[in-house]
C-alpha cells in the first residue's frame, strides 16, 4: 500500500491487485485520471499503474457538537457555580452540600437553556437541556457504580491477605492477634453462597422457564391469573420469603437451619423475576417461526424445545443471570434459614451454613477492625463473583453455528469481539408481528 | 357459482386407503380435492363453499384481492387453520382420496405430507443452514440414511446449493432475504411432501430473487404439487397451470368466482369480475 501525506483532507489509499508494485516502479506518467485504471484499450504495453491516493474533502457533520457548544456548557456550569455560591453564602446563609449541588444543577440547566436561546433558538435550547439531563442521569449512574466499586476496593484491598482469604474460615480468629488477617478467611462463606445459589438455580430456573412457557406458548387455562400472581410474587419483600420458609419448614421441624432451607427461600425470590424476564424474551420470538415449525409437522413441545427456546437462548441465559445477580446478594432471607456460621460446612443439607452476605452483615458491625476489613473483603469478593458470572454468561450466550470452519461475511461481526460480546445487549432477532 | 377444475383423475378404487400415511411413496406428488370448504374466524364466516381440485404435479395459483380468504383456504389445506384460536371450518379436504380431516387423521402427520412456505422468510435463526434443511426430519424423529446427500439434494432443488455449499455451518439468518426464502423451500422439500403450499412466497423479495423462486417452482413441479397464492398477475401466468380466482364481495364471505386453466382465466374468462381483476380494473 502506498500512502502520501497531503496537507489537508482525508487520504484514501486505493487498494487493488496492482498494489504490490513498489513506488519506485511508478511510470513517469503524471496527468492521468486518479482512478488508476490500467488503460486496457491501448495496444501497447503499459506497466500497471500503481494506485493513486484519492483526495477527499474533509468530512463535516453539520449538526455536530462543536467547540462553541462545549464552551457554552462549561460557561454555564461555571456561572451557575458562581451564582449559587453568591446566593448561598453571600445573600442568604444557607448551607448543606446536597442543597448546593441541586441548586447548582438546576441553575446550570437554566443557564444552558438561556444561553442556547440567545445564541441559537428556543427549540434547540429545549433539545439541548433535555440532552444534558439525559446525559447527566447516565453519568450519575455510572459514577455511582464506579464509586461503589472503588470504595469497596479501597476499603478491602490494602489489608487483604489473599491466601488466607480464600483458604481459611473464621474459626481461628483471635482478637489479640495483630496478624489476625492471615489467620481468617471467607472460604466457608464462598462455599455457602455458591452452594445455596446453585441449588436455588437448579430448582428455580426449570420452574421459571416452564411457567414462562405456560404463559406465553401454551397460553393455557388461567394464564392471566398466573401472570398476575407471578407479578405480585415479584413484589414479595425478601424478608417475607425468609419468614415463610422459616415458619413453614423450620419451625415445623421439616428442615433444620441449612443451606438448603436458604436455597428454598431464594427460589421464592428467583422464580418471579426469572419467569417475567423469560416470558418477555419468548414474546420477542417471531410467531412466524412457530408456524414454520408446526407446518413442518412438529408437535408443540418440539416447537418450543427446538425452535423457540434456542432462538431465545441468549435471552434466557441473561434472564438466569439476572436472577442469580438478584439472589446472590440477598441477606434477609438467609438470616432465618442458613443462619450463618463461622466455620466451614460443606454440606448444604444439614446444619448452619455461612454465606457472603451473612458474613458481611455480621462482621461489619463488629468492634474489631480486622472483622470490618474482612467484611469489606467479602463484599469485594461478592462483587467480583457477580462480575465473573456476567462475563461467563455473555460468553456462553453467544450464538453458535460456526462449527464448520469457513465463515464469510456473517452479519454479526460484533459477536467476534470479546468485549463486544460482553457488553452488547442481547440481540433481539425481530420484533413481534402478530 | 363455483366451478371445479377440469375432470379430476382422483383415485376411484372402491377400497380407498383409510390413512394416507401408510401408502405414501416418497417424492410422489399428490392431488388435493377440496369440497365445500367454509371457514370462520370467531364466528364470522370468511370463506364459503369452495370446491377446488388441485391437480397432481401441477401448479395451481390462487389469485384475488386481499382479504378474500386465499391464505385461509391455503391454511385449511394443511390443517394450519385450526392453530388460530377461534378458527372453525367445514367441508372436506382429500389428499389422494383420504380426507385429512377424517377421524383418526393427525394434523402433524398431514403437515408432513403437505408442506408450507410463508410470505415472510422464516429460517430458524438458531440453526445452521444444514440444520435448517434437516429440521423437518428432526421434528419427525426420522434420521435420513445420508444427511449430506439429503442436504445437497434439497438445497439443489431449492436452487440454493451453489450459493451456500461452502457455508452450510453458518446460521440461517446470515443469508439474504431471497436466499432465506429458498432455504425455507428446501427445508419444506427435505421431508419429501406430496404438496407444497406457498403463501405469497415472493412478496417480500426483490425481482431477481422472485425470478429465482419462480424458476425453482417450475423445477420442483414434477415431484410435488404446488399451490401458490400470489398477488402478481404476471407471476400467476408465468408459473401456474391452473388458476382460481377468489373474491369476497362487500359483507360477503370469500368465494371462488372462477377457476380453470391459467390461459383460460387470463385469456377468456367467463365472469366479468374475473376479467376486471386479471386486467387490473380493481383489486
Ligand atoms: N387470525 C385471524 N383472526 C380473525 N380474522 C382473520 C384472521 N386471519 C384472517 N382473518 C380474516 O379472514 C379474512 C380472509 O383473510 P385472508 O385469508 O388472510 O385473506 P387473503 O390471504 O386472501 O388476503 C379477512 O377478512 C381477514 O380479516
Ligand atoms: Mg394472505
Amino acid at each position: 500500500m502506498t500512502t502520501q501525506t497531503a496537507p489537508e483532507g482525508i487520504l484514501v489509499t486505493t487498494t487493488s491487485a496492482s498494489t504490490q508494485t513498489p513506488p519506485a516502479a511508478r511510470p513517469p506518467v503524471t496527468e492521468r485520471s486518479a482512478d488508476g485504471g490500467s488503460g486496457s484499450g491501448t495496444g501497447s504495453y503499459e506497466p500497471p499503474t500503481p494506485p493513486r491516493p484519492r483526495r477527499l474533502p474533509s468530512p463535516i457533520r453539520p449538526s455536530a457538537f462543536g467547540a462553541e457548544d462545549v464552551f457554552l456548557l462549561v460557561a454555564s456550569a461555571f456561572s451557575a457555580l458562581c451564582l449559587v455560591w453568591i446566593v448561598f453564602y453571600q445573600l442568604t446563609s444557607l448551607s448543606g452540600g446536597l442543597g448546593f449541588l441541586v441548586a447548582w444543577y438546576f441553575t446550570f440547566l437554566a443557564l444552558v437553556w438561556l444561553g442556547t436561546t440567545q445564541l441559537i433558538e428556543r427549540q434547540v435550547a429545549t433539545d439541548r437541556v433535555v440532552g444534558v439531563v439525559v446525559v447527566s442521569a447516565a453519568l450519575l449512574v455510572i459514577g455511582l457504580v464506579l464509586f461503589i466499586v472503588v470504595w469497596v476496593a479501597y476499603k478491602a484491598l490494602p489489608s487483604i491477605h489473599w491466601v488466607a482469604l480464600f483458604t481459611k474460615d473464621q474459626k481461628n480468629f483471635q482478637v489479640a492477634d495483630p496478624n489476625a488477617l492471615s489467620q481468617v478467611g471467607i472460604l466457608h462463606a464462598i462455599v455457602g453462597t455458591v452452594e445455596q445459589v446453585l441449588i436455588a438455580v437448579a430448582i428455580g430456573v426449570p420452574f421459571a422457564v416452564a411457567t414462562a412457557i405456560y404463559l406465553n406458548e401454551v397460553k393455557g387455562f388461567g394464564s392471566r391469573t398466573v401472570r398476575t400472581v407471578v407479578t405480585a410474587m415479584s413484589g414479595t419483600p425478601s424478608v417475607v420469603a425468609g419468614i415463610f420458609i422459616y415458619s413453614m419448614l423450620i419451625l415445623t421441624g421439616v428442615l433444620h437451619y441449612s443451606g438448603f432451607a436458604a436455597s428454598l427461600a431464594l427460589v421464592v425470590i428467583l422464580l418471579p423475576s426469572v419467569t417475567r424476564v423469560v416470558e418477555e424474551v419468548l414474546r420477542v420470538v417471531p410467531s412466524g417461526l412457530r408456524e414454520a415449525s408446526q407446518a413442518l409437522g412438529a408437535p408443540e413441545w418440539r416447537t418450543v424445545w427446538s425452535v423457540v427456546l434456542p432462538t431465545a437462548r441468549s435471552g434466557v441465559v441473561t434472564a438466569v443471570l439476572l436472577g442469580i445477580a438478584r439472589i446472590v446478594g440477598e441477606t434477609a432471607p438467609l438470616l432465618f434459614t442458613a443462619f450463618g456460621s463461622q466455620v466451614m460446612n460443606l454440606n448444604a443439607f444439614s446444619h448452619d451454613q455461612a454465606s457472603l452476605p451473612l458474613v458481611i452483615w455480621s462482621d461489619v458491625r463488629q468492634a474489631q477492625p480486622v472483622l470490618i476489613d474482612l467484611a469489606f473483603q467479602a463484599a469485594f469478593v461478592l462483587m467480583t463473583l457477580v462480575l465473573i458470572l456476567f462475563v461467563l454468561a455473555r460468553i456462553f450466550s453467544r450464538p453458535r453455528g460456526r462449527k464448520s470452519g469457513k465463515r464469510r461475511g456473517g452479519n454479526r461481526p460484533a459477536e467476534d469481539d470479546f468485549m463486544a460480546r460482553i457488553f452488547v445487549p442481547i440481540p433481539i432477532e425481530e420484533s413481534t408481528d402478530r | 357459482m363455483t366451478t371445479t377444475l377440469p375432470p379430476s383423475s382422483a383415485p376411484t378404487d372402491p377400497d380407498r386407503p383409510a390413512s394416507f400415511s401408510g401408502t405414501h411413496v416418497l417424492g410422489e406428488p399428490g392431488q388435493i380435492d377440496a369440497d365445500g370448504v367454509c371457514a370462520w374466524f370467531g364466528g364470522r364466516i370468511v370463506l364459503e363453499s369452495v370446491d377446488l381440485v388441485m391437480e397432481k404435479s401441477k401448479v395451481t395459483a390462487l389469485i384475488g384481492p386481499s382479504g378474500c380468504g386465499k391464505s385461509t383456504f391455503l391454511r385449511i389445506l394443511n390443517r394450519m387453520h385450526e392453530v388460530v384460536p377461534g378458527a372453525q371450518l367445514a367441508g372436506s379436504v382429500e389428499l389422494d382420496g383420504v380426507d385429512i380431516y377424517g377421524p383418526g387423521q393427525r394434523a402433524m402427520e398431514t403437515r408432513r405430507h403437505i408442506g408450507m412456505v410463508f410470505q415472510k422468510p422464516n429460517p430458524f435463526p438458531a440453526m445452521t443452514i444444514a440444520e435448517n434443511v434437516l429440521a423437518g426430519l428432526k421434528f419427525s424423529r426420522i434420521s435420513p440414511a445420508n444427511k449430506s446427500d439429503l442436504i445437497e439434494e434439497s438445497l439443489t432443488k431449492g436452487g440454493l446449493w451453489n450459493e451456500v455449499k461452502d457455508r452450510l455451518g453458518e446460521l440461517g439468518g446470515a443469508l439474504s432475504g431471497g436466499q432465506q426464502q429458498r432455504l425455507c423451500i428446501a427445508r419444506s422439500l427435505a421431508v419429501k411432501p406430496r404438496v407444497l403450499l406457498m403463501d405469497e412466497p415472493c412478496s417480500a423479495l426483490d425481482p431477481t430473487s422472485t425470478l429465482r423462486i419462480e424458476q425453482t417452482i417450475k423445477e420442483i413441479a414434477d415431484e410435488v404439487t404446488v399451490v401458490i397464492v400470489t398477488h402478481n398477475m404476471q407471476q400467476a401466468q408465468r408459473v401456474s397451470d391452473y388458476c382460481a380466482f377468489f373474491l369476497a364481495e362487500e359483507n360477503q364471505p370469500g368465494r371462488v368466482i372462477e377457476s380453470g386453466r391459467t390461459e383460460m382465466i387470463f385469456g377468456e374468462p367467463t365472469d366479468q369480475r374475473t376479467f376486471d381483476y386479471v386486467n387490473g380494473q380493481f383489486g
